[in-house]
């Protein structure tokens, strides 16, 4: 954490509402990336947006500085996108799911079997799978696919140990590719 | 398969995560040279990667953020204000009277003084309704006053001597 940081940090903890201001300039986005990345819906994600930086306002004063500052904001955004999930009993909709969990190509897509559409369905196909993993798995994979954490950045963020976080990858990895198998483009490619 | 893949794929995850030592990355990049399993493997996980990440770098780059500063100022001035529950304990926190443990006994003697005295206020009192005469007889040693209320529960009959009579004067 630089000193500019730290100073901003300490301005926000006296109720400094300018300062607070320039912190969520600074993570507005990323803060986004990682909510809408575990709800995939605008509205929901900037509900999300909202609530964390209404939380880290009212509970800034207890970041004690012994750990990076944008692991403590990101734990609470993979925490409260998570709890947003659970409260409002996320439903994915699944219009183009059929019966066995496999995926119906919609009629302009076969239609169009154009590279952009290609990639459009197989980027829909992975956001179905990434809503059938265990809520952890889905988060090391935000933070490494999305924000690009080094394996020790995620262990602190969630607050586990490094062969955790290299667990629940691999193992998100392989979920997300077993639900694509039938799927040849992934496979071979475009 | 290569012989060397089993133990080359262990790494090829940590390889594509940018998390190998240089031996590793050496060792690694060895291997996918003439390995197109392996390259395959790797292929697949950028293709994901990118399947995951475009979705989300697009709609962030939709997304305007100015209005989304407003409603979280106001969710900040609205929580800024406190409830009457707050209020009383901020004020218990800072009155010294109730930093002190006296308040204890004198909430526990409180409290019993309430528990003493409620049955006695709370008692529903019976009130008496006026009553009024129903009948009157007098006689030569003794009169009768019959008394009822005006719901008819209660009658009291009076039974009392008759006055003396007075004496001349003389």
């Amino acid at each position: 954490m630089n000193s500019e940081e730290m100073d901003l940090i300490s301005r926000c903890k006296q109720g400094d509402q300018d300062a607070f201001k320039e912190i969520f300039n600074q993570y507005q986005k990323k803060v986004y990336r990682i909510a809408y990345g575990v709800v995939r819906q605008r509205e929901d994600a900037l509900d999300i947006v909202q609530e964390v930086f209404i939380k880290l306002f009212r509970s800034i004063k207890n970041f004690k500085g012994k750990s990076n500052f944008y692991t403590y904001l990101y734990r609470m955004v993979m925490n409260t996108a998570i709890d947003h999930i659970r409260r409002s009993r996320y439903k994915i909709q699944t219009s183009s799911i059929d019966e066995d969990g496999g995926f119906q190509l919609s009629e302009e897509a076969v239609k169009r079997p154009d590279h952009i559409l290609i990639h459009k369905e197989l980027e829909e196909r992975v956001r179905i799978a990434m809503e059938k993993l265990p809520p952890d798995q889905r988060a090391a994979l935000i933070f490494r696919e999305v924000e690009g954490l080094s394996y020790q950045e995620i262990a602190e963020t969630m607050e586990c140990s490094v062969g955790t976080v290299m667990s629940r990858l691999h193992y998100g990895r392989k979920r997300i590719q077993e639900f694509l198998k039938n799927y040849g483009k992934l496979e071979g490619g475009e | 398969m290569k012989d060397s893949c089993s133990s080359v794929s262990k790494l090829l995850e940590k390889y594509f995560d940018h998390e190998v030592t240089e031996k590793e990355r050496s060792l690694v990049e060895d291997h996918i040279l003439d390995c197109e399993t392996c390259q395959d493997g790797l292929s697949l996980m950028g293709r994901l990667r990118e399947a995951i990440k475009n979705p989300i770098r697009e709609a962030e780059e939709e997304e305007s953020f100015p209005w989304v500063w407003e409603k979280i100022e106001r969710g900040i001035r609205l929580q800024e204000k406190p409830n009457y529950w707050e209020s009383f304990r901020s004020w218990v926190s800072i009155s010294p009277l109730f930093k002190k443990k006296v308040w204890v006994p004198a909430m526990a003697a409180i409290a019993i003084l309430i528990l003493v005295t409620a049955p006695l206020l709370f008692k529903k009192t019976t009130s008496y309704s006026s009553p009024s005469v129903v009948e009157y007889v007098e006689s030569q040693t003794y009169n009768v006053m019959v008394y009822e209320s005006e719901k008819g529960k209660v009658t009291v009959i009076w039974l009392f001597e008759g006055p003396e009579k007075e004496s001349p004067p003389s």
